[in-house]
């Protein structure tokens, strides 16, 4: 059982606000989730949460753009933020003696962002996250599997149908009126948590909150996720993409809809997705690497997703000559095989996840996330200590009913990549 | 608060002291080496063994045989087959983790402390009694190839080995990929493995790290109890003579059709760990390169969206590593992107930082130290470094003084004396149909294509 020290406010303008104290290194963690993401972007808009994301970066009414950096690299500390399908979260870690800068940084967004917003600054973001798609998806072998993956998972009307990067067509369409309007929307006090983790004193941390937080205007209500987040809980047959891309070598994926993370069934499933990929003794390096050796590498995890439903994850590299549909049969049968599980592989599953949550949250930085994430999803940060008595609960029957019911062929999306040799010849040297 | 309040950055409050927490050395009769530091905090530790087995002690024939012998250490003990070692090391949460660089082979792993006797005795027994059934190595030289064949189709891997083979003269280690190459790990078999095993996997010239919730005494005693029967005198470990290949400029294209994006390298020959200007090239490559406020950063990506980022690195080594430049530009702004990075590299060289810069500098990479040792793990990879580099134990006592104290004019002939624009080559991973006749619009020295692989 963890025990980590939480203490929770909450701001007369709604803001969550949580300090965890940990003196052991002089170092303080200011960790934000505002409860915006991907799910939250309308038709014509996917993208946005991002892009805007990007924005924060570039300035508040008293804060210049690059500053921001520039001021808490100064201090010695790190920063930044990352956008997911239901969350966007923002983060710095400093020096301990730096709290208040870090405070007022986030304070200042949150209250006084739109003033310093300019044409300028969205067309330079826009570049620059066009950009990141082109590093970070386009240029990538199988770097477009996400697209296809939540297409596949999630039908037109849901909110996961389509990936955090957005369209480009979209990013491009972006103005400043969306900037202002979705910063008016969602980046308000009632929309987020805010939580400090590490060497700070109490109750000068609280002074601070309030000095920096507590006059931003509480918002509106925050609008219903568009679209419908009503789904089957299984995808009800198995879908199937064959990519034929310049990759090096065949990848066969396969997803499935799980319980989203909100869902007691939850765990059953982040079991059986350990069971499977994690460690060199899980059933698919086993069998796909080790032992069949129709796989050069094996990986699978679920997504703890909170709209309708999460998604369980594996896929597998196959060797340059490789057969796809053995790689995909025998991913089919390890799925349907992991009913037999035995309790040896369980407490695995559990002692590897112990180690791993231990050395996460070894680091402020990222215990504050974790803190974070229960409050903005469960409305109760100290969920974190009890979170491994939760997976330690999960029997061989609650896998195996798990997998009877969610891991058959139909809900099942297999996604194949099958590399294609280019032959263009290199242009000669004038 | 009022508006004119918020507009004044805060003060700073009180300094909290940070030391480097004491490190407790220690040694067994057959030499190996004992580091550890008692971290209480969290009930974890974690233990990592240093060896002197990195790539750079082998020649090009056996390229990739340290990181081979490192990958087939799952495969089985005398006593364990490969899956019986990964359920026993399961069971206890442990996941063993083999990393080989240029200078070592380190095998680490974490654990709750509770189990951290059971784990010793697995580690040693991995490496004092490796098993390599040729099944096992068949199965792993197989996956190592199919990884050299992603690599050569990689966009990232193209153009960063291309870079290495581009910067050094041909035979030094660092020219070639970490991993080898299909013809030196070809050959590969169990003999290879056990043979280094043999050579570098020695009690001398080596060291085991132990952080976290344990103290020095049981380290003591758990390190004599799985490790006192491991013999062997020390291995050998040739210089590295990490010759240039050229000191011209010049350009080289590495052909890739419809690429949507150029991988960019520039650089030369950079230093050695031993150099006596490793704290003035930190500041220095801080100002150019290495933080987001960094020159090159503030031109290419906030000011002229050309890039998701860009960095410099100096990659220090045994011997002289590489001095590295890396970003992914739009294909279309590829030659704007090398001219701006060039002029950012040259005049950062001609008129040095300024102050107001190596003031920010030293700040930053003084106030990130503590910063990167919240960990067990962070805490074991700073040590095992003193290990690697010969360095002494109290080397990070002082070593944000050391930051703190480099002046403007060390910092300024740190980068005329490591940062030679008119030896710098460029490598430009795209499409050459694209970017070839705007490169050669840059005259910076004859520009090549060739194919990717």
């Amino acid at each position: 059982m963890l025990s980590i020290p939480i203490e929770r406010f909450t701001l007369d303008n709604g803001l969550r606000v949580n300090l965890s104290h940990d003196a052991t290194t002089p170092v303080v963690a200011v960790n934000l989730w505002y409860g915006v993401g991907s799910r939250n972007e309308r038709e014509g808009k996917t993208g946005f949460a991002h892009l805007f994301e990007h924005m924060m970066f570039q300035g508040s009414e008293h804060v210049p753009k690059n500053r921001h950096f520039e001021l808490i690299e100064r201090a010695g500390g790190s920063l930044n933020a990352t956008t997911w399908f239901d969350r966007t979260n923002y983060f710095e870690t400093v020096p301990s003696h730096h709290l208040e800068l870090a405070l007022w940084l986030e304070s200042d967004r949150m209250g006084w962002m739109l003033p310093a917003m300019t044409q300028e600054k969205l067309d330079n973001q826009r570049d620059v996250v066009m950009n990141e798609k082109r590093q970070r998806y386009d240029n990538q072998p199988y770097g477009d599997w996400d697209e296809w993956i939540q297409a596949m998972v999630f039908p037109e009307s849901h909110p996961y149908h389509h990936t955090v990067i957005g369209s480009m067509a979209d990013i491009e369409a972006a103005t400043l009126e969306d900037v202002a309007e979705f910063f008016q929307t969602y980046y308000v006090p009632n929309n987020a948590v805010l939580t400090v983790c590490g060497d700070f004193g109490r109750d000068e941390a609280l002074d601070l909150i309030q000095r920096h937080f507590g006059e931003i205007a509480r918002g509106e209500e925050i609008p219903a996720i568009p679209g419908d987040q009503n789904l089957d809980p299984i995808i009800g047959a198995t879908v199937r993409e064959r990519v034929e891309a310049d990759v090096p070598l065949p990848r066969v994926l396969m997803a499935y809809r799980i319980p989203p993370y909100t869902d007691p069934g939850f765990y059953a499933a982040d079991i059986a997705g350990s069971v499977l990929g994690t460690g060199r003794a899980s059933r698919l390096y086993r069998s796909l690497v080790r032992e069949r050796r129709v796989a050069k590498d094996v990986t699978s995890f679920v997504l703890p997703l909170t709209s309708g439903a999460g998604m369980l994850l594996a896929w597998a590299t196959g060797f340059p000559e490789g057969d796809p549909c053995e790689i995909e049969d025998a991913l089919a049968a390890e799925m349907e095989g992991l009913s037999s599980v035995t309790d040896q592989e369980i407490e695995r599953a559990v002692a590897l996840t112990e180690t791993a949550l231990v050395r996460q949250i070894e680091q402020v930085g990222q215990r504050a996330d974790l803190v974070s994430m229960f409050d903005q999803l469960f409305d109760d940060p100290a969920r974190l200590n009890g979170e491994l008595e939760r997976l330690r609960a999960v029997t061989p029957a609650d896998v195996s009913a798990f997998v009877e019911g969610f891991l058959g062929a139909e809900n099942r999306a297999v996604l194949t990549y099958v590399p294609v040799t280019k032959n263009t010849p290199t242009p000669s040297a004038p | 608060m009022n508006g004119p309040s918020r507009s004044v950055v805060p003060p700073a409050g009180l300094v909290r002291s940070f030391d480097f927490p004491p490190v407790h050395a220690d040694v067994l009769d057959n030499g190996l080496r004992i580091r550890s530091v008692q971290v209480g905090r969290l009930p974890i530790v974690t233990a990592m063994l240093v060896l002197d087995a990195g790539e750079g002690l082998l020649d090009g024939n056996r390229a990739g045989l340290a990181v081979l012998t490192g990958d087939c250490l799952e495969g089985g003990t005398a006593k364990r087959t490969g899956v019986e070692l990964a359920e026993a090391l399961e069971t206890i949460g442990a996941g063993l983790s083999v990393g080989t660089g240029w200078d070592s082979t380190t095998v680490s792993l974490s654990c709750m402390a509770d189990r951290l006797d059971d784990a010793m005795g697995l580690l040693a027994e991995v490496i004092l009694q490796p098993a390599f059934p040729d099944d096992e190595v068949d199965r792993i030289r197989g996956q190592r190839l199919a990884a050299i064949h992603q690599r050569e189709m990689d966009p990232v891997g193209i153009a960063t080995t291309a870079s290495r083979r581009l910067t050094y003269r041909e035979g030094v280690p660092y020219g070639r990929p970490l991993g080898g190459t299909v013809e030196s790990v070809g050959p590969f078999n169990a003999d290879a493995a056990a043979g280094f095993v043999v050579a570098q996997y020695r009690p001398k010239g080596s060291g085991l790290v132990v952080v976290g919730d344990v103290d020095a005494r049981q380290v003591r005693s758990l390190v004599e109890t799985h490790f006192g029967e491991w013999t062997g005198g020390t291995g050998s470990r040739p210089e590295i003579d990490a010759e240039p290949r050229t000191r011209e400029r010049g350009i080289v294209v590495v052909h890739r059709a419809d690429a949507v994006q150029s991988e960019i390298r520039i650089g030369h020959v950079g230093q050695a760990r031993s150099t006596p200007q490793y704290f003035a090239l930190r500041v220095v490559n801080t100002v150019l390169g290495g933080a987001f406020t960094s020159r090159l950063n503030l031109n290419l990506r906030e000011e002229h969206g050309f890039t998701y980022g860009v960095r410099s690195r100096f990659l220090v080594r045994r011997g002289a590593g590489p001095w590295c430049v890396s970003t992914a530009v739009g294909t279309d702004v590829t030659a704007d992107a090398v001219h701006e990075a060039i002029s950012e590299i040259s005049t950062l060289v001609a008129d040095g930082p300024t102050e107001e810069e190596v003031d920010a500098a030293r700040d930053y990479l003084a106030g990130v130290f503590p910063l990167e040792l919240e960990t067990t793990g962070q805490i074991a990879a700073r040590i095992a470094e003193l290990l690697i580099y010969d360095l002494p134990d109290d080397y990070y006592a002082d070593y944000r003084d050391r930051i703190r104290s480099v002046t403007l004019e060390e910092a300024c002939e740190a980068a005329r004396a490591c940062i030679r624009p008119d030896e710098m080559t460029v490598v430009v991973g795209g499409d050459a149909s694209e970017v070839q006749g705007p490169l050669e619009g840059l005259e910076w020295g004859p520009v090549t294509v060739e194919a990717a692989s």
